[in-house]
């Protein structure tokens, strides 16, 4: 991505290329929570989509719903997170997902969230697939690198409005 | 759209069906994909998804992309030679449009699950 900044004076110009330097991975950081919110709210919309049917073992040859008891696992609050952001080079990742969400309960056993919510995601060989955190990644993507966008350029114009450009 | 899609599943079903009469072991596919579960020692499903994005203009959409996936069930832990073969369909019709997206060990039924996404105009 490029961006434009303009500003008039080459002292005033110094003066903003100082102070974007400085604050130029807090702005990231700042515009990338923006993204990654817009990520997690569409992935939470997808994940209460899910359509399930009470539990039964799936039939010889047959697929089987997901249960309520297993929907339950990723819509549940805090199950569904963003990454602590690293910042390595210049450059601030997260990611979204349930990558980190560790455990929940189950008709009382302890399960992995993870793998539930890839089996729902992906399918299994006997229950059927329904991709909501990728279809959350098609549809959320866009409009996430847009709000990426507009919070940067926001921000760096108040950033040169705070430096006098 | 379509003509990708399409050529793509007649190459799944040929890949499927064995390519020559020479070869005796086939890989069967889930007909209904939301309901059967074919028995046999590795089968795979192919399926388009959803739309992944559109350019739209002039009150219509010019062209759109769809996402889909290939699934590949084995018991056999390298996919009884699948893999290669479908990795090799994929990137003969829609090159670089596809990934790896997970790859799962079913500890209840001791199947392998491959499954790759791919985007086609």
């Amino acid at each position: 991505m490029s961006y434009t900044v303009k500003t008039e004076g080459m002292e005033e110009l110094e003066r903003v290329l100082y102070a974007l330097g400085e604050k130029a991975e807090n702005i990231a950081s700042g515009a990338l929570y923006e993204g990654a919110g817009i990520m997690a709210d569409e992935m939470k919309k997808d994940a209460e989509s899910i359509r399930t049917a009470p539990f039964q073992y799936a039939a010889e040859g047959k697929t089987r719903l997901p249960s309520p008891q297993e929907k339950a696992v990723v819509t549940g609050a805090g199950k569904l997170g963003i990454a602590k952001f690293r910042k390595e080079d210049g450059e601030v990742n997260t990611s979204v997902g349930y990558g980190r969400s560790g455990y929940a309960e189950m008709a009382g056993k302890i399960v992995p969230i993870p793998l539930i919510a890839n089996s729902i995601n992906s399918g299994t060989s006997f229950m059927q697939r329904q991709p909501f955190v990728r279809k959350a990644k098609n549809r959320g993507g866009k409009r996430a690198m847009e709000a990426i966008k507009e919070t940067i350029e926001k921000k760096v114009e108040e950033l040169i409005k705070e430096n006098g450009g | 759209m379509g003509d990708t899609y399409s050529s793509l599943v007649a190459a799944m079903k040929a890949l499927t069906q064995g390519e020559s009469p020479a070869e005796v072991i086939t890989l069967p596919m889930a007909e209904d994909e939301w309901n059967t579960r074919p028995n046999a020692e590795s089968y795979g499903i192919i399926s388009l998804d959803f739309e992944a994005d559109s350019l739209d203009g002039d009150d219509a959409k010019l062209d759109v992309s769809m996402e889909g996936s290939v699934d590949l069930f084995s018991h056999s832990r390298s996919g009884a030679g699948w893999v290669e073969k479908i990795k090799k369909t994929l990137e003969t019709y829609c090159g670089a449009c596809w990934s790896l997206n997970s790859h799962m060990y079913e500890r209840e039924t001791g199947l392998f699950h491959w499954e790759w996404t791919f985007e086609v105009f």
